[in-house]
């Protein structure tokens, strides 16, 4: 499987390290209604499709830069990788 | 005062040179190293007239080299300095950056060999396209199941860091890869 990273460009993905669901990066914020049960969901529930999956991979031998890599679980064809650190900043752009 | 004598990573007073089939392999002890990142808010820097490189990247200026590790991050290398304060140095060169010392962290191992050797060695040893090790590149990658930083300063010369514990690991993949090499 080979990933292609957004700065390095195609890397083999043994030298990568698996997170899983990048649902991670959107932490609901601790304010507000309902701010324990959304807590609660973010910390334990885990999307795991078969199909279409946004995931966390760290690039430990290589950068060490965290990417968002849209991978179809069924086939493990990979769709496209981003910086999880512009996906990170995207989404605080959006909250604000 | 007691007489200390250093000794290089394989445990000896000098370093190691060996020459198996074409290839040649040296250790370089001399070789000083730091490690740069830019803190949020700093533009840049350009320590000892280097121009730090973009992803993927080397740059040399006399003694000195950088090469890109990260977003934001680079090795310095400085030959000739292992025995001086090279991480006071690079900080004084690099105002309100963070500076690492890494000498010693990293064994250096040089390779030169004809251009051809080069590549056919990188075909074996480095899960890479060729693209990403021509001459004036540099990248982090697993050699022989080994993490390296590798870094191509010429068509005939390849410099790689070691991680210090492994180095004897790596040491004996690149010789029995030069042997195997010279096979007819």
């Amino acid at each position: 499987m080979l990933i292609p990273h957004p700065l390095l460009g195609l890397r083999d993905a043994q030298e990568f390290t698996y997170l899983g669901d990048a649902a991670l990066l959107d932490r609901p914020s601790p304010e507000g209604e309902g701010a324990e049960a959304a807590f609660c969901d973010y910390v334990f529930l885990r999307g795991n499709p078969a199909g279409v999956h946004r995931e966390l991979w760290f690039h430990e031998h290589g950068d060490r830069s965290w990417l968002v890599v849209t991978r179809n679980t069924l086939t493990h064809e990979i769709l496209g990788a981003e910086l999880a650190s512009e996906v990170a900043k995207a989404l605080r752009g959006a909250a604000e | 005062m007691t007489d200390l004598i250093p000794l290089t990573v394989f445990g000896a007073e000098t370093p190691r040179q060996t020459a198996p089939g074409a290839l040649a392999l040296a250790e370089r002890p001399d070789i000083a190293i730091a490690s740069l990142a830019l803190r949020r808010g700093t533009a840049g820097a350009a320590p000892f007239g280097l121009l730090l490189p973009g992803p993927g990247g080397l740059a040399a200026a006399q003694a000195h080299l950088a090469f890109w590790t990260g977003a934001g991050q680079w090795m310095v290398l400085a030959e000739g300095l292992a025995d001086t304060d090279f991480a006071a140095a690079l900080r004084d060169a690099a105002p309100g950056c963070s500076v690492t010392e890494q000498t010693d962290g990293w064994t250096v191992v040089d390779v030169t060999a004809p251009e051809p050797l080069i590549a056919r060695l990188l075909e074996r040893l480095v899960n890479l396209p060729p693209e990403a090790l021509a001459p004036g590149r540099a990248t982090r990658c697993q050699m022989h199941h080994l993490p390296v930083h590798a870094l191509r300063l010429s068509s005939s010369r390849l410099r790689l860091l070691a991680m210090r514990s492994a180095t004897a690991s790596l040491w004996h993949a690149l010789e029995t890869a030069g042997q195997r090499l010279a096979l007819p």
